[in-house]
């Protein structure tokens, strides 16, 4: 171990001063946090490699143009590939949170499962206009890994966001509102239910959901942030559809509104919070 | 057109479900708040017990030490408590809301057998001796560092908390200890303290609060080493 002995001035060898008779307690310290901290950055690379893969679902998904049936050929493709990207990814950390360290490091992977909630109820919606459920959710997460309602609640708030970008590429580029099913001559009839009124069923129940008993942890905070956010998500389809409607088919196709600031950071609000 | 309008885009048991988690959750905060409001009088009783060892000289200690042992078993009726709450739920859900209070009364328990409490029946009276994980744990009647199964524990993070805050307590004793005219006791100090300190040193920390702490340790080594120095200048210092 040593590279030599220690010798005092005239060559003598010094004994060494004695060891702390408390070392081997903190031998076993020392493993046990190597251990910790290990599993721990595993979490988190993971956590955002998720988030990364999970993004590149959206950006995929927005290309889409219509909601409720199959997702065109090629871009169920590319959200496939991506989607096997986060199953290997948490497959590989699934032991890591297994038992009591599913709780442990949570802080460090739900930035991570939010984003891929946020991916797989988007999809869900494009497919079939429902969001999907709590249990269903939690069933669509790979590796065993769990996810808790908070993940899911959060999630939620960020596909609203992506309900609106796609909302406004839609109405944008083809002058339809997206689940709309009112077919009138001018384009100003429209039925019951699109996806604003859907937008508006997740701001009317996320605004009855009653946090105030949690405001002074994480999910409290974070919900007052995400229900402003979510406001103004709303509110710009609802301008978006008011110029639709008033201007009806007189506007040429591929026109594109003003979105004043927002139009080339529009999702930066949403994805920064 | 063609396709079926869809009944509903949210099914309103989503956000049944949603609200009824978050209602369970403040419950259960409630409950052990509930509890932690207890631990934490019953906690400053026995801190204010052990700081009459700083003005207390060694061999009329164990009147000090046997009252913070009573109000030590005390506390530890409350930890049980706790423990059997906590133990329905995630350890590492509300950890955060009593790792305080448990670190505190860890450090408790390292003081009083450090000034000699908590010895074995028999045993005779020893100071100066470092309570184990697995001691500390069986004295609070609990499990120690769990990992095979979910439920309340002693974290080593929290016994490594509960050392520094020992570190810090004895290096103020170190400096009454002089006061009291008891020479015997800094030296005796300094070498634990130095003993622990190595130890630390082994840890890989991260960038947290426990390496801050751990960081803070050699103000303590300073400041015990001072005082062992202005003894041996002035040939105060017991002959070995």
């Amino acid at each position: 171990m040593m590279g030599g002995t220690k010798r005092d001035h005239d060559g003598r060898s010094r004994s060494p001063p004695p060891a702390s008779p408390f070392m081997p307690i903190f031998e076993t310290f020392r493993n046990e946090l190597d251990e910790h901290h290990d599993r721990r950055e595993r979490i988190i690379k993971a956590s955002r490699d998720v988030t990364a893969a999970s993004k590149k679902m959206i950006f995929s998904l927005q290309r889409v143009k219509k909601v409720r049936g199959e997702l065109p050929e090629r871009i169920n493709k590319e959200v496939q590939g991506h989607f096997n990207t986060i199953v290997t990814t948490l497959e590989s950390i699934s032991g890591d949170l297994q038992g009591i360290n599913a709780w442990r490091y949570r802080r460090q992977i739900t930035g991570g499962l939010q984003e891929f909630i946020e991916a797989a109820t988007f999809k869900h919606y494009l497919e079939t206009q429902t969001l999907l459920t709590v249990d269903a959710a939690a069933a669509a997460v790979p590796g065993g890994v769990q996810l808790t309602e908070d993940d899911y609640l959060l999630g939620i708030f960020d596909l609203v966001g992506e309900m609106m970008r796609f909302a406004i590429t839609t109405m944008a580029t083809s002058g339809e509102l997206p689940g709309n099913t009112a077919d009138s001559e001018d384009g100003r009839e429209i039925s019951e239910s699109n996806i604003l009124s859907d937008l508006r069923e997740l701001r009317t129940q996320f605004a009855a959901l009653d946090t105030t008993t949690s405001s002074g942890n994480g999910l409290g905070r974070d919900v007052e942030k995400k229900l402003e956010v979510m406001n103004t998500c709303v509110e710009k389809v609802e301008n978006a559809v008011y110029g639709l409607i008033i201007r009806g088919r007189e506007r040429p196709k591929g026109w594109m509104p003003d979105l004043g600031d927002d139009s080339g950071r529009g999702r930066e609000p949403v994805e920064s919070y | 057109m063609a396709e079926p309008v869809p009944a509903q885009m949210i099914d309103p048991a989503i956000f049944e479900q949603l609200q009824a988690k978050i209602d369970e959750d403040s419950q259960v905060r409630e409950d052990i708040r509930e509890i932690l409001q207890t631990l934490e009088r019953q906690g400053r009783t026995v801190q204010s017990i052990l700081s009459r060892a700083h003005a207390t000289r060694s061999q009329n200690l164990s009147p000090v030490v046997e009252a913070a042992e009573n109000a030590i078993r005390e506390q530890v009726g409350t930890i049980n408590k706790l423990a059997e709450v906590a133990s329905k739920y995630p350890y590492y859900k509300y950890n955060f809301m009593w790792t305080r209070d448990i670190q505190n009364a860890c450090f408790a328990i390292l003081l009083c057998g450090w000034l000699g409490g908590f010895n074995a029946p028999g045993n005779q009276f020893q100071q100066g001796r470092l309570l184990t994980i697995e001691e500390t744990g069986a004295i609070l009647n609990v499990p120690v560092n769990l990992k095979d199964r979910d439920a309340f524990h002693l974290a080593i993070e929290e016994y490594l908390h509960a050392l520094i805050s020992l570190i810090e307590e004895l290096a103020r004793l170190a400096v009454n200890s002089v006061t009291l005219g008891d020479y015997e006791r800094p030296p005796q100090i300094s070498r634990f303290v130095k003993d622990l300190h190595a130890g630390f040193q082994i840890l890989n920390l991260k960038n947290d609060a426990l390496r801050r702490r751990s960081d803070a340790i050699k103000y303590s080594i300073k400041k015990i080493e001072d005082v062992v120095y202005d003894l041996s200048l002035r040939n105060l210092l017991p002959v070995q």
